[in-house]
């Protein structure tokens, strides 16, 4: 799996309680909103990082094994980000989304979520644009067709949605609350 | 903010682990961190003592072991606790039983008594006895 990230963190041959204590320091410097890739040996390392990003407040994305190194990926969330209030009023259920995914018509799913949260799971058929490069790829996109607009818990996809409409498109729907609670088919990058 | 609580009131390496492994992944996670070091634990802060603190009798085959999980060093511990602004206290009773003064002790620590980490203890969430 090739997973974009913006900044890789080496922990590799480090124990208890060092994995943690670096991710804690290098995460400092990230923005919020960006992914966090931890290199490490420790075979500790998965349950503690998750138990870190559970007590943090960030997001752990998912880890991946090659040979004795384990690839963690961390997002970092900002407070905003949890507690911003949803502006685009056209919504659609998670419920609703998997109704029309399982008819016959096309759907268009658009994932603004970072490239290594939709490798890890996506709907299949989704169209990844991250939130940050929308402004420069939204003419990617059909302006005629219904677009469903998707994140993990509605924020991110809000923003989207705005943007959109702001750009001429008129049937955008942000669906919430997000794949976070997503029961329906995903799929792998591989 | 989660605030945890530690007594520190034994010297040997693996108390010294289970010390300053706590006290720094309490930090890692934004916890506001105290330990109150006490009795045998004031080896666990001293200048030279904390670098060759001594496993326990009938333990001294885990040296070893501890170099091949590339375990860190005590001293690096501690300087990330410090570094992590954990909030080090020597206990001044002890120290007048023990003849130690407070530049015998790594940069960062503080001498107080039994109210000063009852006073940082008294809303704490966790707290932990070593």
């Amino acid at each position: 799996m090739q997973v974009t990230v913006n900044k890789v963190v080496d922990c590799k041959g480090l124990t208890c309680p060092m994995p943690i204590i670096r991710t804690k320091k290098e995460i400092n410097d990230l923005e919020p909103g960006e992914v966090m890739e931890i290199q490490a040996t420790d075979k500790e390392s998965i349950a503690d990082l998750k138990a870190w990003s559970e007590s943090t407040g960030h997001e752990y994305i998912g880890s991946t094994q090659d040979g004795e190194i384990i690839k963690h990926y961390i997002r970092k969330v900002s407070k905003e980000e949890e507690k911003q209030e949803q502006k685009h009023e056209d919504v659609i259920s998670l419920d609703e989304l998997l109704q029309y995914i399982e008819g016959e018509e096309k759907v268009t799913v658009l994932d603004v979520r970072e490239p290594a949260e939709y490798a890890f799971g996506h709907i299949p058929g989704a169209i990844n644009i991250p939130l940050g490069e929308l402004e420069k790829r939204f003419e990617e996109l059909n302006k005629e067709e219904p677009i469903h607009v998707i994140c993990r818990t509605g924020n991110r996809s809000d923003l989207a949605a705005q943007k959109l409409a702001g750009k001429g498109f008129s049937h955008v729907k942000n669906v919430i609350p997000g794949m976070n609670d997503w029961k329906g088919p995903t799929e792998k990058t591989e | 903010m989660t605030k945890v609580a530690i007594i520190a009131s034994n010297g040997g390496l693996f108390d010294a682990y289970k010390v300053f492994n706590i006290a720094t992944a309490a930090a890692s996670i934004d916890a506001e961190v105290g330990i109150f070091f006490t009795f045998e634990g004031l080896n666990l802060i001293h200048k030279e003592a904390h670098k060759n603190l001594p496993m326990p009798q009938g333990a001294e085959h885990f040296q070893e072991g501890f170099q091949k999980a590339n375990v860190p060093p005590i001293e690096e511990l501690v300087s990330m606790a410090n570094e992590m602004d954990v909030k080090m206290t020597a206990c001044q009773m002890t120290m007048d039983v023990m003849n130690l003064e407070k530049d015998q002790f790594v940069d960062g620590v503080d001498v107080g008594g039994a109210a000063t980490f009852l006073n940082f203890a008294r809303d704490a969430n966790i707290t932990l006895t070593f």
